[in-house]
């Protein structure tokens, strides 16, 4: 059944003309062809709900949907492998592969209503990445509609391929501005029974991180490192998953090593627990707010946690929420900028560009984006980046001026 | 820019004993660790050993301005034909650069030149408590930008993935002679993954002058089991079975009878000369959770008739059971004069089946094939057996080749899992892919090297020019919609 995503859709304050939903590759290939043709921008977009990521599109005529692009194409328990249409709601997929003790281990903010196609644009992670990577680490095969009208493939249905340059990777975050991701293969990975979560509360960030560290260095394999706060004092997470008979010994230890005040969470628990502080960071209920990720090395990442805090203090901003994966060497801020203007935005990348190697602000009023690149400054390998923009979109029809450097 | 001048600006830039021309010298150079016969042979016109990036760009600027092609090289172990100099020109051999610059314990990372051998970082970060996962097979030998530039697998890819799971960010010297970081020991840098794009690019987009490289902790217990079934097929169906029961080994190995013959007698690693295969299962982990994965391997493999389990712990029995597996190729001297080993993958689900054809197709050929392989991830290695001396033989390992390759990406595999295209299955590309997926990957090609200098006459089928991506696209477009652009 053709469906037809509701309109009337705005990007960054752009209204979009039209939204086509094709309903299959080739389709879609024709639509980018046209409006190629025509001189149009493109807005790739699945369920909509990461639209907020990337700076505002230079032009935006027509909206293509992956909705009619969903389903799962072929699934073998077996063989670890997953073939599923770009418009797959990630929480669907994910209800299938639960039924065979299997599933993808990735868990951005937000991700479980978001679809496959939009994952592999935005490329966003969770706390989950310590552990198994991102969708990176599980793509072994894609199909793409490109702006020239055609349809390419690369990779296939087997967890190891070198047949040909590695094209899966090269999709893999460049926000739909290379080609419009029509389906994608996965291996996918069993999944852990049971789980624990042991959550401590520490009076400051220090605390906090100090457990994290100590628990980095220790013989407990944690599949979930987090350190937040939200003003008042601050907690360290730490998600354990194994056997039911492992699990005891390395709660224990777990407990033993963070300190402060302590609750362990069980299975189901402990699946809300991490579920629910992700809520924060769901780019679609940013509001007004501000959500803003910092990454630096992991041996800086405590340092530059520490820092983001005293660095935005003199700016007319509240930090709602900080959530750090020192490990990873990633933290999320989700703030409140006063006014949402473009100067309070562009003081905010200034002043944690200071303090952290990249900045990127996830989510933010499109008014106050009007003069920044949200991601940052140009990236090294800017000039082969632009060449290829120029291979792949040479009418510079997908998403223009939404990708770092603005291409 | 003659010959003589063109050694002379080399010599300038790398020193006189930093450049190779004379024909004596060159000879180790004309081929790689392929067969000949399914790889063509060529001499290069000068090989140069540079020691720094600088002198890396300064040889890329020279061939730019000279218009001759580069191609680089490391240990030169590649069985796909990827270090040979297919359009002649300057060799640029890593093999000077053996610099291990940093280890950063914190970060689990190791900045290291191209030439460092595989083995060997594992084994200055072993003391520190981590390996470098990515294992091929030539591993004593292999470089990490070879390993880089074919993005190669091992035995313990199966859960530790192979090395574009383990590459961070790489310094970069681009066809025209500019240097660049890609990506960043940072997660989150902005932008195209262009080291997930040079990872596997058979030096056609790129050579690598460092390579930051992921450190994965040394398990804290290491088990290894050696399962031997009545055939392939039972032990097929043990190995579907221990990935369904949610297991992930760390590697699982399979060698089939022909192999055991080979190597029981030279290496008594154990295996029983009477099954019909045996499997290698290497569990690795938490000491509590090895013990119980070992207990449940064991009882799957009984429930497919195993005539017998036997498990390891202690590093020296560890490595008498893997030094069979490991020495498997070496061995085959003693059943052959000559072997050509195949690389394909197809879905585990398949492998009983494809194996079942290796057999017919042996048979059809009158040509002796050994299995010896990563069943854990459906990469196939058969070994073909034959003696280049007599006439036919190679012509027979050819035409058996070609009906394994078009079996295997029938059943829904793929061409390579870890060798690599190069110039052995360039031809074969078409088999997988149509002109629209290459054109893709031409793509990819032209805004990296425009020109085709770095590695020409790989990966893409004989006639598929990079520099015609446009006249690609459009015979794709005009085969799919009938358009015929101008």
């Amino acid at each position: 059944m053709a469906f037809t995503p509701s309109s009337p859709l705005t990007v960054d304050g752009v209204p979009v003309a039209d939204v086509v939903a094709p309903e299959s590759a080739e389709h879609a290939a024709a639509l980018l062809r046209e409006a190629a043709d025509r001189g149009h921008g493109v807005v790739p977009t699945g369920r909509g709900t990461q639209l907020a990521l990337g700076n505002p599109p230079r032009r935006a005529d027509l909206a293509v949907s992956t909705a009619n692009l969903g389903g799962i194409l072929d699934y073998e328990p077996t063989d670890l492998v997953l073939s599923v249409g770009a418009g797959a709601r990630l929480g669907d997929v994910q209800a299938v592969l639960g039924e065979h003790g299997q599933w993808l281990p990735i868990d951005p903010p937000g991700g479980d209503d978001a679809t496959i196609g939009g994952l592999i644009a935005t490329a966003l992670t969770g706390p989950r990445r310590l552990a198994s990577g991102s969708l990176r680490d599980l793509l072994i095969g894609i199909t793409v509609a490109h702006a020239t009208g055609t349809v390419s493939k690369a990779g296939g249905m087997v967890v190891k391929n070198v047949s040909g340059f590695d094209m899966p990777r090269l999709y893999h975050g460049s926000l739909g501005t290379l080609g419009v991701v029509v389906s994608a293969n996965f291996k996918v990975l069993p999944r852990s029974r049971a789980e624990r979560t042991v959550v401590s509360r520490h009076p400051d960030l220090h605390g906090a991180l100090a457990a994290a560290e100590r628990m980095r260095e220790s013989r407990v394999p944690a599949t979930g490192l987090e350190v937040a706060t939200d003003g008042t004092g601050a907690r360290a997470a730490v998600r354990i998953e194994a056997r039911d008979s492992t699990l005891p010994p390395l709660v224990t230890e777990t407990e033993r090593l963070c300190g402060g005040d302590q609750e362990t969470l069980a299975t189901e628990a402990s699946r809300a627990w991490w579920a629910a502080e992700a809520e924060p960071f769901r780019l679609s209920g940013a509001g007004d707010d501000v959500i803003v990720r910092c990454t630096a090395r992991p041996r800086d990442a405590a340092e530059m946690v520490r820092s983001v805090l005293s660095a935005l203090g003199p700016l007319e901003v509240e930090v709602r929420r900080l959530a750090a994966s020192p490990a990873v060497g990633e933290a999320t801020l989700r703030l409140a900028l006063a006014g949402g203007s473009s100067a309070a935005l562009a003081a905010v990348q200034a002043a944690l560009l200071g303090v952290a190697r990249h900045v990127t602000i996830l989510a933010a009023p499109a008014a106050a984006k009007a003069d920044i690149d949200v991601w940052g400054p140009l990236p090294e390998g800017h000039a082969v980046m632009a060449s290829l923009k120029a291979q792949f979109d040479p009418d510079n029809v997908l998403n223009p001026g939404r990708f770092a450097g603005r291409l | 820019m003659d010959r003589t001048r063109l050694v002379e600006q080399l010599e300038r830039i790398c020193g006189a004993g930093g450049v190779f021309h004379e024909p004596s010298d060159l000879l180790v150079y004309e081929y790689d660790g392929s067969v000949e016969g399914a790889v063509d042979i060529q001499m290069p016109v000068a090989v140069a050993l540079p020691t720094s990036t600088e002198q890396v760009a300064a040889i890329v600027r020279l061939a730019h301005a000279a218009g001759v092609p580069v191609t680089a090289r490391g240990a030169g172990t590649g069985l796909s034909g990827g270090a040979v100099a297919q359009a002649g020109g300057i060799v640029v051999a890593m093999t000077r650069m053996t610099r291990v610059i940093e280890i950063d314990r914190t970060d689990r990372t190791a900045l290291v030149e191209p030439g460092v051998v595989n083995l060997e970082l594992s084994e200055t970060t072993g003391p520190l408590g981590y390996f470098f996962a990515p294992d091929p097979s030539s591993q004593r030998a292999c470089t990490i930008g070879g390993n880089v530039a074919e993005n190669s697998g091992g035995p313990h890819c199966l859960k530790y993935g192979v090395t574009t799971n383990h590459i961070l960010g790489l310094e970069v010297v681009l066809p025209d002679g500019s240097v660049v970081w890609t990506g960043e020991r940072v997660a989150g840098a902005p932008g195209y993954d262009l080291t997930g794009a040079m990872v596997g690019s058979e030096g056609m987009l790129g050579i690598v002058t460092k390579a930051l490289v992921r450190l994965t902790p040394n398990p804290e217990a290491t088990l290894v089991q050696l399962a031997a079934f009545r055939d392939i097929e039972s032990a097929s169906q043990a190995t579907s079975r221990i990935i369904a029961a949610g297991i992930l080994p760390a590697a699982l190995e399979m060698m089939d009878n022909l192999t055991i013959q080979a190597v029981e007698p030279a290496y008594h690693a154990g295996y029983p000369m009477d099954a019909g295969a045996v499997l290698l299962i290497e569990t690795d982990g938490l000491t509590e959770e090895v013990d119980a994965i070992g207990d449940e391997i064991t009882e799957i493999c009984r429930q497919h008739a195993a005539s017998e389990v036997r498990s390891a712990t202690e590093q020296a029995e560890r490595d008498l059971l893997w030094k069979g597996r490991k020495m498997a190729l070496a061995a085959m001297g003693r059943l052959s004069p000559n072997y050509y080993l195949h690389d394909t993958v197809v879905p585990r689900s398949k492998l009983p089946a494809t194996l079942a054809r290796v057999e017919q197709i042996s048979a059809d050929h009158r040509l002796p094939i050994a299995n010896v392989f990563h069943a854990g991830d459906g990469n196939l290695h058969p070994l073909m057996l034959f003696d280049r001396r007599k006439p036919g033989d190679v012509e027979r390992v050819l035409e058996a080749s070609k009906e394994i390759i078009t079996y295997c990406v029938e059943v829904g595999g793929a061409l390579s899992g870890e060798h690599g295209i190069g110039t052995e299955k360039r031809d074969y590309m078409t088999l997988v892919y149509t002109g629209e997926d290459l054109a893709a990957m031409a793509g990819l090609k032209n805004a990296f090297d425009p020109a085709s200098r770095f590695n020409p006459g790989k990966v893409f089928p004989k006639g598929y020019m990079c520099g015609e991506v446009r006249a690609l696209r459009a015979q794709a477009m005009a085969q799919k919609y009938g358009i015929h652009p101008i």
